[in-house]
């Protein structure tokens, strides 16, 4: 298995540049999610590491070989693409065995790997069938294994699962790491999902704009967002981010939300003297509580209800913040009407992230300070 | 719940307008060819004095007789099958790989290439320069400028480009990641998932080749290498003058209309024959199910 390192990475077609010099480096056995809005360079990154797009300037290495001049079929890289691309004409058997009949193998090898993959992803049965008979499942199976079969040095994934229906995403999904897990071999994995992002990945990559964000493990990303972007694409619920101004009371630093609203911020060395500055705070719907619940220090903050929207075991609740919409996860223990008199919601001071209004950057974040 | 009609008055007025037509079409296509079998097997006299219209009359197989045993329609009809079998292998050995080459995004100068090829559909230099052409490269009255000289073809060209363009890259590149080169592509993914285009352009170019006469009469001077349309001519022509001929039409056995209509069925045979081995290909149901859109 062979480390990916990307160095200084740009992409040009044309005049547009798509990609701004990225670096990246990707330990062997890894598991790394490239995770970001439509348009935000993840997938030509993808493509520039399978070799389906030149590299404009700066390098790649694959196993500390730079590869910008190798054509695909020589990376020893593998790649399951979004619309399966499963030859038609060729039955479940064939697909597999292609990329080997190419690399002209002996056929009772192809025959025995084909098997083998085939046994592992639950397709023995299928081997005869053309593509046009099989389930969406099914198809992205198949794409799998003609992947697996190669034994290649890196797996390259773009958005495998967008196709597929939720339920069998979920499913998919729990089997392609039980795949890594089992094969253990560096993979790159393309998606706009976070929860795919925060499932499937050791470390996610946060792209936006043909930039990296931030590269970090899901929690810490999850945790430690660098600033806004990335506290507003990862949770489900995203981050509540309200604008406002720092301000103190009670010897401690507040943030002003519109005229009357206070909200007790976390003492932070940053908020020292920065009476007056431009901030936005950041908090996570899971964070909030409608009941103070006997945490004493919990901050309460008054909203006005807007919705409910019970979910079964949990229930989101919009409100508003002097105007701002925020949302708030909370648990239903199986009643809901309890919800819809919520005229305030708690939240701990040291759960909340403040961010700089004008560079979006997190104030307490170790790389950033 | 009064009856309810899917369709308004305008749509089935449409609607019979279009079975007319089509009826009109079929009418006009299929007819002369019943014409030219009943003169086939038609009595000369019969044919001459505008009896024959859809069914033969005085039926007889003389003008078959007169025709199977002329030595250079046996000549001809093999020239004819020459010409179209390595005509049209050399056909698809251009147009293929031009059309696939042409589809590619990554070609260097497609644009200039592909306005190329699509500039001789609407201009070309003429009968007397391509004549020239073709006697300065000393491929007149032979086998091989006949084969060759017409093996381009601008208009399958970009018929077989338009399919390949349809067909999603990702299968291109798919192969490329399985180890595939340029050629292994265009061999083992893109002619496969393109049979029914393939079939198209094949058809067009047997047709073409099978019924070839204007160029195979020009280039052509000698009577062992011409293929069956210029024999057909060539027979009309002859029997007018001919006295053996002049004397039959006296026992008015067969004319030269039922001989060359006998010619003409006996030319459209192995095209008849092909055609339905063909035609299964047409169906673009091969694609379906290997990519979601």
């Amino acid at each position: 298995m062979s480390a990916v390192t990307l160095r200084k990475v740009f992409k040009r077609f044309g005049p547009v540049e798509v990609v701004h010099g990225i670096d990246l480096s990707i330990n062997a056995r890894e598991f790394v999610v490239l995770v970001g809005p439509s348009g935000c360079g993840k997938s030509t990154t993808l493509r520039m590491v399978a070799g389906l797009e030149e590299v404009s300037d700066g390098t790649i290495e694959i196993g500390g070989r730079v590869v910008n001049e190798v054509a695909p079929k020589d990376r020893d890289v593998a790649m399951v693409f979004q619309n399966y691309a499963l030859y038609p004409h060729l039955n479940v058997a064939e697909n597999i065995a292609f990329g080997l009949r190419l690399r002209r193998i002996k056929k009772d090898i192809i025959t025995a790997s084909v098997n083998d993959v085939a046994a592992t992803l639950g397709l023995s049965e299928l081997l005869h069938r053309r593509p046009a008979d099989l389930s969406g499942g099914q198809r992205q199976r198949v794409a799998m294994g003609r992947a697996i079969v190669r034994q290649p040095q890196v797996f390259l994934f773009d958005e495998p699962l967008s196709n597929l229906d939720a339920k069998l995403r979920t499913q998919m999904r729990a089997e392609i790491k039980r795949l890594h897990r089992r094969l253990d071999a560096t993979s790159i994995y393309v998606t706009h999902d976070q929860v795919e992002a925060m499932t499937l990945a050791d470390r996610i990559v946060v792209m936006s704009d043909g930039n990296i964000e931030q590269i970090g493990t899901p929690m810490e990303l999850f945790l430690n967002p660098i600033n806004t972007f990335v506290a507003g694409f990862l949770g489900s619920p995203p981050m509540n981010q309200l604008e406002a101004t720092v301000s103190y009371a009670d010897g401690g630093p507040i943030a002003k939300v519109g005229s009357d609203i206070a909200i007790p911020l976390p003492e932070l060395r940053q908020l020292r003297n920065a009476e007056g500055h431009p901030i936005i705070v950041g908090i996570r719907p899971e964070d909030t509580a409608v009941e103070r619940n006997g945490a004493a220090n919990a901050a309460g903050i008054k909203c006005d209800l807007d919705l409910v929207e019970p979910l079964g075991s949990e229930a989101l609740v919009h409100v508003s913040v002097a105007d701002h919409p925020v949302v708030l996860k909370t648990e239903t223990r199986g009643a809901i009407s309890h919800l819809s008199d919520v005229q305030e919601f708690f939240v701990q001071p040291d759960h909340i992230k403040v961010f700089d209004q004008k560079t979006g950057l997190a104030l307490d974040h170790p790389e950033v300070a | 719940m009064g009856s309810f009609n899917l369709y308004s008055r305008g749509d089935r007025i449409f609607g019979v307008a279009n079975a007319f037509l089509v009826t009109l079409i079929v009418i006009s296509t299929l007819y002369p060819f019943i014409y030219i079998i009943a003169v086939s097997f038609s009595a000369g006299s019969a044919v001459t004095s505008g009896q024959v219209t859809i069914h033969p009359v005085d039926l007889t197989i003389a003008a078959y007789k007169r025709v199977l045993s002329e030595k250079l329609f046996w000549t001809s009809y093999r020239n004819t099958f020459i010409y179209t079998i390595f005509g049209t292998i050399a056909t698809l050995l251009i147009i293929i790989p031009g059309a696939y080459a042409l589809s590619r995004p990554q070609l260097l100068g497609r644009r200039f290439w592909n306005f190329f090829i699509a500039f001789t559909l609407w201009f070309h230099a003429g009968m007397i320069p391509f004549f020239l052409n073709m006697r300065d490269l000393g491929l007149l009255d032979s086998y091989f400028g006949i084969i060759i000289g017409f093996a381009g073809n601008a208009f399958s060209i970009i018929i077989l480009r338009n399919f390949f363009e349809s067909v999603p890259r990702s299968y291109e590149e798919a192969a490329r990641m399985d180890g595939a080169n340029d050629f292994q592509v265009l061999w083992k993914v893109y002619i496969p998932l393109s049979k029914a285009a393939i079939a198209t352009v094949t058809l067009f170019a047997i047709v073409s080749r099978w019924n070839g006469f204007f160029w195979a009469m020009v280039l052509l001077r000698s009577e062992e290498k011409i293929p069956l349309q210029v024999y057909l001519r060539k027979t009309i022509v002859a029997l007018v003058a001919d006295e053996e001929f002049a004397s039959s039409l006296l026992e008015e056995v067969y004319s030269f209309e039922t001989v060359s209509a006998a010619i003409m069925v006996v030319s459209i045979i192995p095209v008849l024959l092909v055609y339905p081995f063909i035609q299964k290909y047409f169906n673009k149901g091969i694609l379906l199910g290997g990519v979601k859109e």
